[in-house]
């Protein structure tokens, strides 16, 4: 078996999806969210994100599929995100992988969702599997992770210690009323604003900070200062406040990442998750890796977010690795640490 | 003949069954009410070693505790899908139904929350649909049927009538509330203050705050106010502080015309988002004995009673002192 074909299923939060990659070459991705049904509630519902998985699962596997043009019989094995995430959200993709594994009597392998992140970064390019630093940024998680070894290796350096860079946008954007999903709302905002009209606070990046919190973050604080800013300057421009306040974050983003890169030797940065998508933390990102000597890779936006090809492209790489595939009954874990990257 | 593989997950027991016509080619269960996810896939393997040629799925379509129950409906959605065969749905309920005897009977599964999913069977005819109650208040002169499971051999035959269920039975709704239409949030500010006062003393007429004390709040540290707008008027306010190991809510106060909307919810879960940040353990509040509109608001969000301080609004009216942990 040269190139495994190989199907993944995540439905860690509010995405139903299913990708279907050949060795390293992605083949279908098929996303069906719920999101707009969270958006009425500000939030992501977990009753409501499981009853859409179940919904949706039947027809995105059959779209991916159809869309890979293979039959099912063709699939090597199948990966399925077994954390972290919402319990009863992930239990609806292990099932279904579960029964396909069973029903097709092909091995499964359990991913944990974090390293997938990352994992599909080797779809469509002969780039070699090397280590790297991961800033991985979205509504669910904000960390960086040295990459020594995507299957096996995979460190924390450093996380949020209050909120996931994600919810800080959300919150800001609720506080600006600009609506939910936070990220893209101010992202958009932002254009119209100027950045550096606010000086608003960079959490954890006093030089105290440095050691214990080199590489965590904490958006509380900076939050707190959008607050008091709109309380005490009311007519203030949302497009100033939503500007300097992408600003402040993106900086801190950047600039840890690029230190972890500098401090470890390591000279390759991937950037995934949802707030990749941000326009002013590409741009940051690109002009400070460029002047570091850091190779920059961002995954295009549809990979970027949760998706099935990532857990696909983690259990292709599981499986050229010669790792043993999960035993039938493993356990999801909402909790799940990245000490398990393969169940 | 068909062979059927039929799987319930409703309950807090995983069944599952490979029956062909008359024979049953395998039957087991194991009951666990937290680990369908990890018994379903090992009995169905079990079972695919005596027979693996399977024509239908058999699917116990609940209702039951929603996280098992969806284990076993996505598993068998996906097994028919891959082995390209149908799928069959049956309320869980029936199926306990056709395994009892009696003339006229109620039959329930447990719903969690001190409640039952149930419904009433004549001559084996389910009258009307299935629905959620305290079993406290279930009809007394009829036998109940308690805490049996569905049994995957009965399912497998009931799949072949004609009642096909499609959709999970779920009943209730999921806990979710959506924002409040047509009203926006922010933090107070000094412009706002007789407003509030007006609405304060509307509100607590016998014990309002003045105007001085509400000044001296906002000014002060440690302290989080905001107000609900309707149409530029505000019509709603709370207020959060953070004292040592707890962030207490000072205040949350909706106008009376506007009530029962979502208003006050949204502003409390707005004080929980800024407490939790604060890193304190817990969240207190006191609450007026008696407050009937509020207190369900404070028990939803997890607030505990933990004591009562006698007298406190005044002469005869008790303070009931509730807490929420924030650790979780
Ligand atoms: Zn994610």
């Amino acid at each position: 078996m040269s190139q495994p074909l190989i199907l993944g299923i995540e439905t860690s939060c509010d995405e139903t999806a299913v990708g279907i990659v050949r060795g390293r070459t992605l083949l279908a991705n098929v996303i069906s969210s719920s999101v707009e049904e969270h958006a009425r509630f500000g939030g992501v519902v977990p009753e409501i994100a499981s009853r859409a998985h179940l919904e949706a699962m039947p027809s995105v596997l059959e779209q991916a599929l159809r869309e890979a043009r293979v039959s099912i019989k063709d699939i090597d094995a199948f990966a399925v995100t077994a954390g972290p995430g919402l319990i009863g959200a992930l239990l609806v993709g292990v099932s279904s992988a579960s029964a396909l594994s069973i029903a097709m009597d092909k091995p499964i392998y359990g991913v944990n969702h974090l390293s997938a992140h990352i994992a599909v970064d080797a779809l469509n390019s002969d780039h070699p599997l090397k280590p790297t630093i991961a800033l991985l940024v979205s509504g669910g998680h904000s960390s960086i992770l040295q990459v020594n070894d995507i299957a096996s290796d995979v460190k924390v350096l450093g996380s949020t210690m209050d909120d996931a860079a994600g919810e800080a946008f959300d919150k800001i954007a609720r506080l600006l009323e600009l609506g939910f999903p936070g990220g893209p709302a101010i992202d958009r905002e932002a254009k119209q604003g100027n950045k550096s009209a606010i000086d608003f606070p960079r959490g954890l990046t006093h030089p105290s900070d440095q050691g214990e919190h080199a590489y965590n973050f904490s958006f509380s604080g900076l939050k707190t200062a959008v607050s008091r800013y709109l309380q005490q300057t009311p007519l203030s421009a949302r497009a100033d406040v939503a500007a300097s306040f992408q600003e402040a974050v993106v900086d801190v983003l950047v600039t840890k990442a690029i230190a972890a890169c500098k401090e470890t030797g390591i000279d390759s940065l991937v950037i995934a998750g949802g707030v990749a998508a941000n326009s002013r933390l590409r741009e940051m990102a690109t002009e400070r890796t460029a002047k570091a000597g850091i190779d920059l890779r961002i995954p295009t936006m549809d990979l970027c977010t949760d998706n099935g090809a990532m857990v696909a492209a983690l259990g292709s790489i599981a499986v050229s690795s010669g790792r043993a595939p999960s035993q039938v009954g493993f356990a999801a874990s909402s909790s799940a640490g990245l000490n398990q990257i393969i169940w | 003949m068909t062979t059927i593989l039929a799987i319930d997950t409703s309950t807090n027991r995983t069944s599952v069954a490979i029956v062909d016509g008359e024979k049953i080619l395998f039957s087991e269960f194991h009951d666990d009410p937290l680990a369908h996810g990890e018994v379903l896939p090992k009995l169905v393997a079990k079972a695919l070693k005596i027979e693996s040629k399977i024509d239908c799925v058999a699917i116990g379509m609940g209702p039951g505790p929603f996280t098992g129950l969806r284990v076993g409906i996505a598993f068998a959605q996906s097994f028919a899908l891959a082995r390209g065969i149908e799928w069959r749905g049956v309320a869980s309920l029936d199926v306990i139904a056709a395994g009892i005897t009696d003339a006229e009977f109620i039959a329930t599964i447990d719903a969690r929350r001190k409640e039952v999913f149930w419904a009433k069977y004549v001559d084996g005819v389910r009258q009307g649909d299935i629905e959620v109650i305290s079993p406290l208040s279930l009809p007394a002169d009829i036998p109940i049927h308690n805490n049996l499971s569905p049994d995957p051999v009965i399912l497998a035959r009931l799949c072949q009538g004609d009642a096909n269920v499609t959709e999970a039975i779920y009943i209730r709704r999921p806990d979710a509330h959506p924002a409040p239409k047509g009203i926006t949030f922010r933090p107070m500010t000094a412009m706002d203050l007789v407003t509030v006062h007006a609405l304060e003393k509307a509100s607590y007429a016998d014990d309002p705050w003045s105007l001085a004390q509400f000044k001296e709040e906002l000014a002060g540290k440690d302290r989080m106010y905001l107000v609900a707008e309707k149409d530029k008027k505000v019509i709603g306010f709370a207020g959060v502080m953070h004292r040592g190991d707890t962030c207490d809510v000072l205040t949350l106060t909706v106008d009376s015309t506007l009530r029962r909307q979502g208003i006050g919810r949204e502003m409390l879960r707005r004080l929980i988002d800024w407490s939790r940040n604060k890193k304190v353990p817990a969240m207190m509040l006191e609450v007026r004995a008696g407050n009937d509109e509020a207190t369900p608001l404070y028990t939803s969000f997890g607030f505990v009673a933990i004591s009562k301080r006698p007298n406190y609004y005044g002469p005869g009216v008790t303070a009931i002192v509730m807490r929420k942990e924030l650790t979780t």
